[in-house]
């Protein structure tokens, strides 16, 4: 066997070397390039905005969309879109309803509020992936938010009822003047679970992991913010930048 | 046979090293490029048949709080050098660099069906990984299969 000289180099530790330093200086360079043009964008965003409610970066524009037409109330042309994450059987949610409530009638039309299903998978929410299907074959009936009220309203009533908790749904049913047959035959069917698992979809592709989670304008609301005088004052500002400088957006009408 | 003094490699497969340094290159860009996106949190650019925000925001993209991507990075960059120390005539780092692979091999396996069975989403910078990772798998095994030539 003949044999090639040994090569006594140093040449292999200083390319390994050389690879290593551009490899931490791309990363850099393309880790500061990319926050610097996020800095630029949060700046251009809160212009003129005292209340900064960013928690995380925003909703990713390329993020699945969610159920489409989603789950909308208010103004399709709002300039402040309010967009819940929430889970029928998560008490937290069930008492943000009202708070959700009462900001929609506070500022009506100036807001777009929009509800995602985004049922956990946590054992003690067994109901709560068949309660987002229930709502959303309601809404195949253009009663979804009847369904939803019902469903946080009475969280209690059935959310532990493992017995008899289809036949309260059905009460609920018949008592916003659902159609019983097409309701059943809806929760059956493909169309409002493809919804549920849409929303569920968006939800878990910007990070959603607990609920209630709340975006305003694509921003994640801090959880210590989910209350009314927390929202009005982000919403307050959103209107605020997004009305001319001459005009500033009146506040909230607080006379109910 | 005709044989590189230290690498094990016959002269019919000593240019695989070099190879496989090529590759491990692109592996390391590419886990650089995720492990960035991991902390800057800008989407990154996903073909329409890919949901690559799905995967890289799912629970399996983070070990310990640090992004896979990074471990990612480091493993080629194990490989890499690994490979390169070969190139330049070293047997045992071979030898390393075999098992380097096989592990990152097989890792790359369960995040293939990761994404294909739990997550239910694929990201092409991840298959691009995979495909990286696969072939220095290949190009390993290459080594140890190859007959060698005719002794000159």
């Amino acid at each position: 066997m003949k044999n090639i000289p040994e090569k006594k180099s140093n040449t292999p530790m200083l390319i390994i070397g050389a690879v290593l330093v551009i490899a931490l200086l791309g990363g850099w360079y393309m880790f500061s390039s990319a926050k610097s043009v996020s800095n630029s964008n949060t700046a251009k965003a809160n212009n003129g905005n005292t209340a900064n409610p960013a928690k995380t970066p925003g909703i990713p524009a390329n993020a699945p969309q969610g159920a489409t037409p989603p789950n909308q109330s208010g103004s399709a042309t709002a300039m402040v879109t309010l967009e819940e994450f929430a889970d029928f059987q998560c008490p937290q949610c069930a008492a943000m309803h009202p708070i959700m409530n009462e900001i929609k009638s506070t500022y009506g039309s100036r807001i777009k509020f929009i509800y995602r299903d985004f049922p956990l998978d946590i054992p003690a929410h067994d109901k709560s992936y068949e309660a987002s299907v229930a709502a959303e074959a309601a809404g195949m009936q253009n009663k979804f938010w009847d369904m939803q009220n019902m469903l946080f309203t009475n969280q209690k009533a059935w959310t532990t009822d493992n017995a008899g908790y289809k036949a309260t749904w059905k009460d609920y049913a018949q008592k916003i003047g659902l159609d019983i047959p097409k309701w059943e035959n809806d929760m059956a069917g493909i169309a409002a679970k493809s919804r549920v698992d849409e929303d569920k979809k968006r939800g878990k592709a910007i990070g959603v992991n607990s609920t209630p989670t709340l975006y305003i304008n694509n921003v994640e609301v801090p959880f210590a913010q989910l209350n009314v005088a927390g929202l009005r004052q982000i919403i307050d500002a959103e209107l605020a930048k997004a009305a001319p400088q001459s005009q500033p957006a009146p506040a909230a009408n607080t006379n109910k | 046979m005709t044989e590189t003094p230290d690498s094990g490699l016959t002269r019919a497969t000593a240019k695989l090293p070099i190879a496989a340094v090529i590759v491990a290159l692109l592996g390391i860009a590419d886990a650089v490029y995720l492990t960035v996106h991991h902390y800057t949190a800008e989407p990154v650019p996903c073909g329409a048949a890919f949901d690559c925000e799905m995967v890289l925001t799912s629970p399996y993209a983070e070990i310990a709080g640090l992004p896979l991507a990074a471990f990612g990075a480091a493993a080629y960059f194990i490989a890499f050098s690994l490979a390169l120390l070969a190139a330049f005539g070293d047997r045992r780092m071979w030898k390393l660099f075999g098992v380097q692979v096989t592990l990152m091999a097989c890792f790359t396996g369960w995040l293939i069906y990761l994404q294909a069975a739990v997550i239910g989403a694929f990201c092409q910078f991840c298959l691009i990984s995979a495909a990286a990772t696969t072939t220095l798998f290949v190009i390993y095994l290459v080594s140890i299969f190859s007959k060698p030539k005719v002794t000159v």
